[in-house]
């Protein structure tokens, strides 16, 4: 059988995870669908999306898997951790408990995913001024000391929630080129597709272009 | 591998893992009903249809034994049956139950995703025409009158 035509040439694939109510789903359904969900129910295990975005000339799709923050799902959902390539953090700019659970998230996160896996902060409901309980120039510090990238952002008004996506699938495209992310590794996140005809490969590339991002 | 919630696979270490458990808990006579419910994710979420029946039937003994005031356990019970009956393309069960949560709660996005989902496979699949037999009343492996059931835990 020959390989469908893909219109994309690499799969990532990320997961949301933090605290229940800090807006992984909003934040998701913003990315995808450009909307903002007012009174969004907790998610039931886990949810899934996706979307196609251009990096470096690059079609890549996202998969990306959105876990249930609430506590009975959780030994169930680190099981979708494991070969993710890209990993969005996320806690509630507006109450500080959440903040407080990161590093926990965070040890999960280096436990069940791999060295190579970008993590990426983000302190939602940035939109919510007068409530914020966390500081940015904490949590920034936070990110520098743990080497996260971060962003503060708002599922509402989508204020910086292109940017956390498209970000991690920059740093992580940046891992391909550097050859820190090995393609072949079952468990890399990352899922190469065979190139439609007349169309260059990665490695085909002699020189490699440099890379704006 | 073109992964969505339909036909993304549990790796065989975590259904090892979660049935472990399960077991350990059954022959001590403990089983505790959160136990259940993470084996039984696990198994609607196999490549194996024997493993998603047995998933199915250990979400419907949930649903059937638990208590009438806690909503929230119910509506997990009836997405993974949902979830489950789709992947071993009992459409129209799977329907059913997409259909029995929504018409408690209509506005949710998940529930109206899976729904889609399944409309999708279906139409794939060649059985557009596929009419619902009977409404949300209908008993679904057992579970009667799963809006009322569902209904009753609300406030
Ligand atoms: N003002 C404001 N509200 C938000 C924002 N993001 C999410 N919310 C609200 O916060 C609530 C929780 O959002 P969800 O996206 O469901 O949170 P979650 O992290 O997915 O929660 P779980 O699925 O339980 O883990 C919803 O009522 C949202 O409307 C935001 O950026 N600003
Ligand atoms: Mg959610």
């Amino acid at each position: 059988m020959s390989a469908p035509p893909y219109s994309y040439s690499y799969i990532f694939k990320y997961i949301i995870i933090g605290d229940m109510g800090v807006g992984k789903s909003c934040l998701l359904h913003q990315f995808t669908e450009k909307k903002f969900m007012s009174d969004c129910p907790h998610t039931i295990g886990v949810e899934f999306g996706t979307r196609i975005i251009d990096v470096c000339g690059q079609k890549i799709k996202l998969q990306i898997w959105d876990t249930a923050g609430q506590e009975r799902f959780r030994a169930v959902t680190r099981s979708y951790y494991r070969g993710a390539a890209g990993a969005l953090m996320v806690y509630d700019t507006t109450r500080r408990t959440t903040y407080n659970h990161l590093s926990s998230w965070l040890t999960d996160t280096r436990n069940l995913t791999n060295p190579s896996t970008v993590i990426f902060l983000i302190g939602n409901k940035s939109d919510l001024k007068d409530q914020r309980d966390v500081a940015y120039e904490e949590a920034k510090q936070f990110a520098d000391e743990n080497g996260l990238m971060f962003v503060e952002a708002s599922a509402k008004t989508g204020d910086n929630v292109e940017e956390a996506f498209v970000e991690t699938a920059k740093k992580i495209f940046q891992c391909i080129q550097d050859g820190r992310l090995d393609l072949n590794a079952t468990e890399s996140g990352v899922q190469h597709k065979p190139s439609q005809p007349g169309r260059q490969t990665l490695t085909d590339q002699s020189p490699k272009p440099s890379c704006s991002c | 591998m073109e992964d969505d919630i339909l036909n993304e696979i549990v790796s065989s270490e975590d259904l090892k893992k979660f049935e472990r458990l399960y077991l350990n808990e059954s022959t001590t006579d403990n089983l505790q009903r959160g136990t259940q419910f993470n084996y039984a994710w696990c198994l609607v979420r196999s490549r194996y249809s024997a493993d998603i029946r047995k998933g199915i039937t250990l979400l419907e003994d949930l649903f059937k034994t638990e208590d009438s005031t806690n909503e929230h356990a119910k509506r997990d019970y009836l997405y993974y049956l949902a979830l489950g009956n789709a992947r071993i393309k009992e459409y129209t069960k799977a329907l059913q139950y997409t259909r029995a949560f929504l018409s408690i709660e209509p506005g949710n996005q998940q529930l109206a995703n899976l729904e889609t989902l399944i409309k999708k496979k279906m139409e794939a699949e060649g059985l557009k025409g596929i009419a619902l037999a009977g409404g949300v009343a209908l008993a679904v492996g057992g579970i009667v009158g799963l809006g009322f059931a569902l209904a009753k835990g609300k406030k």
